[in-house]
């Protein structure tokens, strides 16, 4: 299997799995943690792209708000103080990645001469010298 | 009796009122220096990028129309008999449609025969394809008889350089070849764009050479992970006309360091 090959497989099952969860969700799941959208189906469609790319968070949050887990007040609590540490660490993760990329990159082979290893009488047209 | 509140006088910015006094020299000095900062990133970032070179679709020349034989490879070429003045009688093109696709399926039918071709020239340098129109007013049958002149091989050879989509490296895309164009490159191969191989020196006169398969068939799937990375292989070459045709033996494909 080739690289483009495995990147694609993935990609199917990733989506295949969420548009299970998609299922799930807007027919059983969404009607028992979230009695806004009780009897209500015409926005539901709308958030198929979204689960099927983000279906972990979807089925960690179901999880957690299911069993009762959730604290509701967390999401008022400040996330400042994570803000400054979340920034240099990107900082760092961004200019990390640069550095890497370019010091990863290969030179070109520019002093490669080009190698006969075989004449041309020795290599007939159309057939392939093994 | 309630605690006198204590005033807060931590300065606080609001993008609609006045500045505060304590925060003018800090936002003066952080506005210049992400200034600053993201000038220097990106000269610097431009700098270290390959120059892409003077490939381009040549709008400026006009459409091209020209008479030839066509040789089916699996990337089928176009051997110029009557040509103007810019394609020249003798000349071997590489053909493309538009997109990412080739003609394979269209130059079929006339194999061997005599063809006029029409569309637009990709050059760079020593390099070009031409892009035909849709239809038989790109390629159809012309009046004569003709056969391509006979390959004329030129032995087994290992060369060191890049697998590239022809079309983009012509002139398509800038930058067309190099890691960050290999996605694009893939496709257009998918496509049946001719791929071409850059050597880091010319092989008898010329630094470009069509890629097949060992078998003359198609660019062995394998070698698509190879693509736009820096690689050496070996393979027979041979010479279609005034274009180098290299036979690429995907067993001793070598990544470059």
């Amino acid at each position: 299997m080739t690289t483009a090959e495995t990147l694609l497989w993935l990609a199917r099952i990733w989506l295949i799995v969420g548009g299970v969860t998609a299922a799930a969700f807007l027919t059983i799941g969404i009607d028992r943690i979230d009695e806004d959208a009780q009897g209500t189906y015409a926005f539901r469609p709308l958030l198929l792209p979204g689960i099927l790319l983000l279906w972990p968070l979807v089925l960690w949050r179901w999880y957690v708000l299911e069993t009762g887990r959730d604290d509701p007040d967390a999401r008022f609590k400040p996330v400042r103080t994570a803000h400054g540490a979340m920034a240099v660490t990107l900082c760092i993760v961004i200019l990390g990645t640069v550095l890497f990329a370019l010091s990863s990159r290969q030179n070109w082979p520019a002093e490669f001469e080009p190698v006969q290893l075989s004449a041309p009488d020795q290599t007939p047209s159309g057939e392939v010298s093994e | 009796m309630k605690p006198p509140v204590k005033k807060d006088t931590t300065p606080f910015f609001v993008g609609y009122f006045k500045v505060p006094k304590k925060l003018r020299s800090f936002l003066l000095i952080a506005g210049v220096a992400v200034v600053a900062f993201m000038t220097a990133f990106g000269l610097v970032s431009g700098a270290s990028q390959d120059d892409p070179g003077d490939g381009a679709f040549r709008f400026d020349y006009g459409r091209q129309t020209v008479t030839g034989v066509i040789e089916l490879l699996p990337y089928p070429l176009l051997h110029v008999t009557e040509g103007n003045d810019r394609i020249k009688p003798g000349h071997t093109l590489m053909l493309t449609a538009q997109g990412k696709s080739g003609v394979f399926s269209r130059a079929e039918p006339l194999e061997g025969q005599k063809v006029t071709a029409s569309g637009i020239i990709l050059e760079r340098g020593a390099l070009n394809m031409l892009q035909v129109r849709g239809g038989a007013r790109g390629l159809g049958p012309a009046e004569g008889s003709g056969a391509p002149p006979v390959s004329e091989p030129l032995g087994r050879w290992k060369l060191a350089g890049e697998i590239c989509d022809g079309k983009c490296l012509a002139g398509a895309m800038r930058p067309g070849r190099g890691i960050a164009h290999k996605a694009c490159a893939n496709l257009c191969l998918l496509g049946d764009i001719p791929p071409v191989f850059v050597s880091t020196k010319p092989v008898d006169g010329s630094e470009f050479l069509m890629i097949l398969g060992k078998d003359g068939g198609p660019l062995p799937a394998i070698a698509y992970d190879y693509v736009a990375q820096f690689i050496s292989l070996e393979g027979d070459v041979s010479r279609h006309g005034d274009l180098l045709v290299l036979r690429m033996d995907p067993a001793t494909i070598e990544v470059m360091k």
